[in-house]
């Protein structure tokens, strides 16, 4: 009979991560290797040892990964994320943009929708800002093929430490919209969103005739 | 590559390892090997990314094994070293037999 471990799975959040991170050639040896190694200790350690091991193993893959990532291909990569901090910089101006330009086309509906006007005016401008840096980190990702993830998470890395820096500042100079600052930090966080779309549609695409 | 390069300390770990394995070294053996020697925790990620490199440099190459159920349907990725790793190795222990010769450990950190 076999034994129970050997249906245990591993964190499923950690094996989604290993995934994202690891070139698609290697992923199927990768977490192979780290599902066997998972059993093995389970039945000899225990279920919660071996998921902490599992845990462990997945920050150092990642970080090693990540590396790795960059050493193969520097150029294009630091070109990849160069051009998706531009492009950021062009996307943080459209909703301003489309929110005047819709504002003033369907100015009569504004005026007796006054409820509709203040979410478009606030928070539908905050979510345009989101979608934006979504579709960077889309744009990014389809340009660092196989590497979408550490060229996505590098440039939310950097986005995030720039609006830090920037917190900083404002905080040091005023009182601070708590309610924006938030909004600001889910900026990078939409990056990486953005990269793990292209990064799981491109494994799901490459995944689809073995299924066949 | 000029074919005159040494392998970096992990390079030069993990080519010993395949070595010492011979035709089950994979992923999980050779991260075991390692850890079991050197008493050093070694990441997969880490073993990956060393081997990948070793096998553009043409040190060592791969072959895919059949997918088994203890690893959830995948196939394991078997390394070995290659006659210019083998070369490779060889250059690196004699630079480093060459440079501890006649060197005294004990006395010296003593």
């Amino acid at each position: 009979m076999t034994s129970q471990a050997f249906f245990l799975q591993p964190p499923r959040i950690a094996v989604w991560l290993v995934n994202q991170f690891t070139p698609p050639e290697e992923s199927e040896s990768i977490l192979g290797d780290l599902l066997e190694e998972f059993s093995q200790l389970a039945s000899t350690s225990g279920v919660a040892v071996a998921r902490g091991w599992y845990w462990r193993q997945t920050v150092k893959t990642i970080v090693h990964l990540a590396g790795s990532g960059f050493r193969v291909a520097p150029w294009s990569t630091t070109f990849g994320i160069v051009a998706g901090l531009l492009l950021l910089r062009f996307v943080s101006g459209l909703p301003d943009k489309v929110l005047s330009a819709l504002t003033d086309r369907y100015l009569a509906y504004w005026s007796t929708h006054f409820k509709a006007y203040m979410f478009w005016a606030t928070d539908g401008m905050l979510i345009g800002h989101l979608i934006g840096s979504m579709l960077v980190g889309c744009m990014v990702a389809l340009a660092a093929k196989g590497r979408e993830m550490v060229a996505a998470t590098t440039l939310g890395l950097i986005h995030g430490a720039m609006i830090g820096a920037a917190l900083v500042w404002v905080a040091g100079h005023g009182p601070m919209d708590v309610r924006w600052m938030l909004w600001s930090c889910a900026d990078p966080l939409a990056i990486v969103v953005g990269g793990a779309v292209i990064r799981w549609r491109r494994s799901a695409g490459a995944s689809l005739p073995s299924h066949t | 590559m000029s074919g005159r390069d040494y392998l970096g300390e992990f390079e030069h770990i993990i080519v010993l390892a395949l070595l010492r394995l011979a035709d089950q070294a994979y992923g999980v053996t050779v991260r075991q090997e390692i850890e079991f020697r050197t008493s050093r925790e070694v990441s997969i990620g880490a073993v990956y990314a060393t081997l990948e490199r070793l096998e553009t440099k043409g040190y060592v190459k791969s072959r895919r094994g059949d997918p088994t159920p203890e690893r959830g349907g995948r196939s394991k990725r078997f390394f070995r070293v290659t006659a210019k790793g083998m070369a490779a190795v060889n250059r690196t222990q004699g630079a480093l037999q060459s440079m501890t010769e006649g060197l005294d450990f004990i006395r010296s950190y003593s």
